[in-house]
């Protein structure tokens, strides 16, 4: 007994420095290089810091999202991409809208909300854009919208746990706030 | 870049590379758990790395199946080490080192093929390949006599025309043992019969087949230098496991040791490939760690036996240990 409390001493120890050298690890890239994906406190600083331009942001928000933002995140390396998502206006917990803007020809970054499964796809044609339209459900059967389209360099991405109508309003109300892109 | 976004960002890509990690870990986890308890039995230490060689090819699905918000950006951003930050890193402004990642699992698939599939296939395919040149014991040599003293189960005994120091078994339904005449005369009759021993070991842990499971799961993981290294040292804790049976069975440490010291070392100068002068670097490493494990070995025998260790306290603790760990590399 005495050999396993004495082992378990020695093991986690070394495990707490694992932990302590993997923090490290994950800290040095961002030190020695710029642009790797990190979290923001406001749009404004991705624009100051990142130089990325534009960072689309809808004019419109439903009441049932808080505003602001819970959570802005954005990389330059390995390419451009910006990435936020809001909360609910009555749960700050939960994850309602999730905006990302990626650069183009590049795969999109992985959602916290994700569609489980597509019931309807339509090309759906607004402001002069097509977007790709999808309706179906997250998990938990809840009804969930997705819509993507190309906008200047990037490629926009809106998922949304609600009805496409709430959605197209979103997007309608970000192509409004950058006319001509 | 695009593409390399792409590979890291797609299902296989996220696999090859959270495989690789978590295996990392998982090892080093391993052995500092073995260092820590002081786990000397091979039957355990074999178990311990089983982990290494089995948790890494479930982890992700399961992780991703369990929750599938891990994959979000969101959760790299949190976790505890994302490996996609190095991943993305330029060396000198110009390679990812995602590259130099990729090239290296490359490199380590193109060993996997040369140093253990090419030969399974040669031995396979060659015709004649397994039609040896052998004799039976004379009913009253040393030989003979060596393997009636053993208790248990007696495979065929075959004595090979070779000038080499030859010994190995073949399972299946009529397992034997087969010993170079060249050997027989070298080693002494405690020697030999602790020899015989140790093949009768290989031949009942055959019976259950778990090397070649752990074999078929080491194949999925071709890619991964990790498992390339843990795979030959659960082969080698294989090796002590029948030294131990051995040992159990002849009730005689040292004859093994001894044996073992002139199957290797004795003759070292009529070797095939004596050290200083091999000329490839890879094939002296190679001849230098096998030195290195024949030499443990033969420490092992020398000193007593470790007292018995159950170690399933200790094996659940690793076990959620990396189970709990992993979880939050990503």
């Amino acid at each position: 007994m005495k050999k396993t409390f004495g082992g378990l001493l020695v093991f986690a120890t070394m495990i707490a420095v694992l932990f302590g050298m993997l923090q490290v690890l994950n800290w040095i890239p961002s030190a020695v290089q710029e642009g790797a994906f990190r979290k923001y406190p406001s749009i404004d600083d991705v624009r100051a810091h990142l130089k990325i331009d534009p960072v689309y942001t809808p004019a419109y928000y439903p009441r049932s999202v808080q505003w602001p933002p819970a959570l802005i995140a954005a990389q330059t390396r390995p390419y451009a991409a910006v990435l936020t998502e809001f909360s609910k206006s009555d749960d700050r917990n939960e994850t309602i809208l999730v905006i990302t803007q990626t650069a183009r020809a590049h795969p999109p970054l992985a959602l916290k909300i994700q569609l489980t499964e597509v019931r309807e796809t339509v090309q759906y044609p607004f402001k002069g854009r097509v977007a790709v339209l999808e309706v179906g459900v997250c998990r938990r059967e809840e009804q969930c919208s997705r819509m993507a389209w190309d906008e200047g360099d990037f490629r926009l991405s809106l998922i949304m746990r609600s009805s496409p109508v709430e959605l197209v309003r979103i997007a309608e109300s970000i192509v409004a706030q950058h006319p001509g892109r | 870049m695009t593409n390399l976004s792409a590979i890291f960002n797609s299902w296989p890509g996220m696999y090859l590379v959270q495989s690789f990690l978590h295996s990392l870990i998982a090892a080093f986890i391993v052995d500092t758990a073995l260092i820590a308890w002081r786990i000397e039995s091979p039957v355990m230490r074999q178990r311990f790395r089983l982990m290494v060689l089995v948790l890494p090819i479930v982890s992700y699905p399961l992780y991703q199946f369990l929750s599938p918000e891990r994959g979000s950006a969101l959760f790299r951003l949190d976790a505890l080490f994302d490996i996609g930050r190095w991943l993305n890193l330029e060396l000198w402004g110009v390679v990812p080192v995602g590259v130099l990642f990729l090239l290296f699992l490359a490199f380590t698939a193109v060993i996997f093929v040369v140093q253990e599939m090419l030969p399974i296939a040669h031995h396979t395919l060659t015709p004649g390949g397994s039609s040896l040149d052998t004799t039976d014991p004379e009913p009253e040599s040393r030989v003979t006599r060596a393997l009636e003293s053993l208790p248990g189960g007696k495979p065929e005994i075959f004595i090979l025309d070779d000038e080499e120091y030859i010994m190995f078994s073949s399972t299946g339904k009529k397992p034997a043992v087969y010993l170079s005449g060249r050997l027989v005369e070298a080693l002494t009759f405690e020697e030999l019969r602790a020899a015989v021993a140790h093949e009768i070991g290989h031949i009942d842990r055959s019976r259950r087949p778990l090397m070649v499971v752990v074999f078929l799961l080491r194949i999925l993981m071709f890619y991964n230098p990790i498992i390339l290294m843990e795979f030959r040292r659960i082969v080698q804790e294989e090796e002590k496991i029948c030294d131990d049976v051995a040992a159990e069975l002849t009730g005689n440490r040292a004859a093994l040791a001894s044996a073992l010291r002139k199957f290797y070392f004795a003759d070292a100068g009529e070797q095939q490939h004596p050290l200083p002068n091999t000329p490839r670097l890879r094939d002296r490493i190679e001849e230098y760690s096998h030195s290195i494990l024949i030499e443990s070995r033969i420490t092992r025998l020398e000193e007593p036996p470790a007292p018995a260790m159950k170690g399933s306290l200790a094996f659940i603790i690793v076990l959620v240990t990396i189970f709990s760990i992993n979880y939050y590399l990503v």
